[in-house]
């Protein structure tokens, strides 16, 4: 990345520190990768939670305690003793001929948690064993990084296997049940995209060592509760579609310097924070910068994204039919506000040569809804 | 979603207030139903926290597991929860009416949820009770596995269009009031309900901001807020903890006291909220086809019930392939019906599929009710011809087999689509009258649309014969599965999870 941009981007975020990429918020990027607001707050390292509260939306995000705490007992029974139980399900339910196996703990280096000395030893391992000279089959939270936009992200996957097929597996080991070999689609796919992130960072890793991304499967390893216990069991997860968009959109990061050009000088998201972390600038201030930027809201951003109900106020202010989610959205395609749309529908304004058809069809569906005695 | 629908949300969305989307409530609305809405642990898979319970507004049940994460204290929850509702669907099994030579309940059970979440948060119970051993280690109480399997059939009924013997209110209301927010955000009970009846003395506005803050309105479950798990209950479960351990009973009264409250006071908003929503729906004049449709309701609880009292085995964990196709022909047919039902019924509905081209309304431009044919067996039938003059945009082909919603014509009335020509901005259908025109020659007075009258058509959902599958034994093993032992890991009963 050029100098210039990322000054532009420094000077986006202002005072505040940089917050890097996680696993997280680059599987985000999947969910809505057409918004430059979001596209901007993130490769700035902006603190979306923070400027979200100053605007006056502070955003609902918290996680449960019982969940976390499921999470880690979880994870750590599965890892128990060498990773026993991970094993029994490997060769059990997924039916691996797993050879004889070595564990490594990668969680620090000789009581050195750094994540760059981390990172060597990892990458130290891995491509020996990628070359055929370790003799370890499991590693526990490697460290991984990947360049994004031109900043380090260090990754941290939850163990990666190896000598299945003799290819690298992405294990994720998630506490939400699989019941009846069935897990809630929603959760499997926010699963297998952030191990997504791992597969292409472990790929860039091995291909500086000169090994082809072939060395990496596409299938996720996905391990979880079985039913109602707390019993693992394990699936494969085909990631090779969510690998690719991912790829994608890394590669769209990389060209943020377009988004930027585009910007108003001087314009920040800067919060002017003041010794205790309290931000000191004005919110109105704050609101007119956000308001320079295009958002492309959707209610299912309300899911995931800091910034969401700050976007929906926008979009509502707007009379904008992202309010009202896809489903009205594709009905009128090439319409974007409800003021528009109830204009033509009421004959009040003149549709363009574009929205001919639509005026007619909603035309026509004023005189069904008059008819009935609606109001429209 | 249709042309008219949209333009609904859009009005909404302009004046800040619900509009409604239909003229009738499609769905039965039992006099009594059972409220339940059940509050599920954060993380864990299908562990209830507590469930509020009954079938009036002052007749409420609280139930609380006051460590969700021990299995003992979750099958004696699910035993309580399963009597007060095993009480409630019995009662529905006291009035018998004899029809020829079966006979079924005159009336069935119906269960009401806040949202789709409640319909999961069941259908999670009823699984993990419904092969539960009564006798043998880790046994619960004879009615655990029962009540699982009464779950797991109102879980899968509700998959049903049409049906009510399940459903998530937010469902309903949705279905007859359209707002100006999306449908994703339309599942939160709350804010719904701001839409359609805000508190006296706020606005719409005012009332969703409320509905969003978890302080002022707690979710309407199965999860609870992250703060409330945080803030309230991890110190009053780990005050109970305490106190279980130490074994000293105030203490432990004081604790579980204690936690009951807590939970109480996040549950009674939604509870309140629910009991406005029922009030607000009773308002709303039910659909004439909903009878109809509660008859077959009456059959399936029925059936059920009497497949019980002879011993029933739990439903299957996964359909095997007879199972799956015959519940996918059941699901697919529940749908077109109910569909039809409702345009049937309903000129909004109607007005919905006419503005999407799946059904057309009109004048009668030219007739030829004289019209008679030869058919194969060289009988001389009625078929008149008339030429309808329409302004909806028609999607429906020739061949297209017709019905008809308009009242001057006798609901026995069939109809074919024979072709269709532009007319300027308009179509001219004509359409061959099949049917409801008595069994004589000639047809009899008022079956035949006459010039210059107005109807409307909509596609005919049709009688389709129930398709054959093999029987069991003259099944290839390909297609067969064994049926479901009890859970292979029994000592999950004895599990339990480590203290925070």
């Amino acid at each position: 990345m050029n100098a210039p941009v990322d000054d532009r981007l420094a000077a986006l975020r202002g005072s505040s520190r940089r917050l890097p990429y996680s696993a997280r918020s680059l599987a985000a990027l999947e969910n809505n990768p057409r918004c430059t607001l979001r596209a901007l707050l993130d490769s700035s390292g902006s603190d979306k939670a923070a400027i979200a509260a100053r605007a006056g939306f502070p955003s609902p995000f918290g996680q449960s305690t019982f969940a976390l705490a499921r999470g880690n007992a979880f994870e750590a029974m599965v890892k128990a003793n060498g990773c026993a139980e991970l094993l029994r399900v490997l060769r059990e339910t997924l039916h691996l001929t797993l050879p004889e196996v070595g564990y490594i703990d990668l969680n620090d280096v000789g009581g050195d948690g750094r994540p760059d000395v981390r990172h060597a030893r990892t990458t130290h391992l891995l491509v020996r064993a990628a070359l055929g000279q370790g003799d370890s089959t499991l590693y526990d939270h490697p460290m991984l990084r990947l360049v994004v936009g031109g900043h380090e992200v260090f990754l941290e996957p939850d163990l990666v296997a190896f000598r299945i097929d003799d290819r690298f597996h992405v294990v994720e080991i998630k506490s939400f049940p699989i019941i009846d070999e069935q897990a809630s689609p929603a959760q499997v796919r926010s699963a297998t995209t952030q191990a997504c992130a791992y597969v292409i960072a472990l790929r860039a890793m091995l291909e500086q060592a000169g090994i082809g991304p072939q060395a990496v499967s596409d299938q996720i390893i996905l391990v979880a509760p079985k039913d109602f216990t707390n019993r693992p069991t394990a699936a494969f997860v085909d990631a090779r579609k969510q690998v690719a968009t991912l790829t994608r959109q890394l590669e769209r990061i990389a060209r943020i310097g377009d988004l930027v050009e585009l910007l108003p000088e001087g314009l920040t998201f800067d919060l002017n924070l003041d010794a205790d972390d309290r931000p000191r600038r004005p919110a109105e201030e704050l609101t007119e910068a956000l308001d320079q930027v295009d958002a492309t809201y959707r209610p299912d951003c309300l899911n995931h994204c800091e910034m969401a109900f700050y976007c929906r106020s926008r979009a509502r202010a707007n009379a904008s039919l992202d309010v009202l989610g896809p489903a009205v959205r594709e009905q009128l395609g090439g319409i974007d506000t409800a003021t528009m749309a109830l204009g033509l529908a009421r004959g009040q304004l003149a549709p363009t040569d574009d929205q001919t058809e639509m005026a007619v069809a909603l035309r026509h569906a004023a005189r069904l809804r008059a008819e009935l005695g609606g109001a429209a | 979603m249709s042309m008219v629908s949209a333009l609904a949300h859009l009005e909404a969305m302009e004046t800040w207030r619900a509009v409604p989307l239909t003229a009738f409530r499609h769905r039965r609305l039992s006099g009594r139903p059972l409220v339940v809405i059940p509050l599920t642990m954060a993380g864990e898979a299908g562990a209830p926290l507590a469930v509020m319970v009954g079938s009036a507004r002052r007749e409420r049940t609280l139930l609380v597991v006051e460590q969700p994460r021990n299995r003992d204290q979750r099958f004696a929850f699910a035993a309580s929860l399963g009597q007060i509702v095993m009480d409630y669907i019995n009662s529905f099994r006291q009035d018998r009416r004899t029809d020829g030579d079966r006979s079924r309940y005159t009336d069935a059970p119906q269960i009401l949820v806040p949202n789709p979440g409640g319909i999961k948060a069941l259908a999670d119970l009823g699984r993990m009770c419904r092969f539960r051993q009564v006798s043998g280690p880790y046994a619960v109480e004879e009615v655990v596995p029962e009540f699982g399997m009464w779950l797991t059939f109102l879980v899968d009924a509700a998959e049903e269009a049409g049906t009510s013997m399940l459903l998530p209110v937010t469902g309903m209301l949705a279905e007859h009031w359209a707002t100006g927010q999306s449908t994703l955000e339309d599942q939160n009970l709350a804010s719904l309900m701001a839409w359609i009846s805000p508190p006296p003395g706020l606005s719409v506005e005012q009332a969703l901001a409320d509905a969003e803050n978890p302080d002022v309105w707690p979710p309407a479950g199965p999860t609870t807020s992250p703060e409330f798990d945080n803030r309230d209950l991890a110190p009053a479960i780990r005050r109970f903890d305490t106190a279980n351990r130490l074994g000293d009973p105030q203490a432990l009264a004081d604790a579980e006291s204690d936690l009951r409250d807590l939970i109480a006071e996040q549950i009674q908003p939604t509870w309140r909220t629910m009991w406005n929503a029922v009030s607000l729906l009773r308002s709303v004049p039910e659909a004439p086809r909903a009878a109809r449709r509660f008859e077959r309701d009456c059959i399936a609880f029925t059936n059920y019930s009497d497949y019980q009292d002879s011993g029933a085995l739990p439903q299957r964990k996964r359909d095997a392939a007879v199972g799956a196709a015959r519940r996918l022909n059941r699901l697919e047919r529940a749908l077109a019906d109910y569909e039809a039902d409702m345009a049937f019924d309903d000129p909004f509905v109607l007005a919905d599929r006419r503005s999407v081209g799946e059904a057309f309304a009109g004048t009668v431009v030219d007739a030829e009710p004289g019209r008679v044919v030869t058919t194969d067996r060289n009988r001389r039938v009625p078929r008149p011809r008339i030429v309808v003059r329409t302004e909806d945009p028609l999607r429906l082909a020739g061949d297209t087999k017709l019905i008809s919603p308009s009242p001057t014509l006798p609901a026995s009335h069939r109809a074919v689509i024979v072709s269709t020509a532009p007319d300027g901005a308009a179509t001219l259908v004509t359409v061959e009258i099949t049917g409801g025109m008595g069994r004589a020659r000639v047809p009899a007075q008022g079956t035949v649309p006459e010039v210059g009258q107005r109807l409307a058509y909509l596609p005919d959902p049709g009688w389709r014969p129930n398709p054959q599958f093999p029987e069991a034994d003259s099944m290839p093993w390909t297609h067969t599965a064994p049926p479901d032992g009890p859970d292979p890991e029994s000592d999950d009963a004895a599990e339990e999870w480590g203290h925070d």
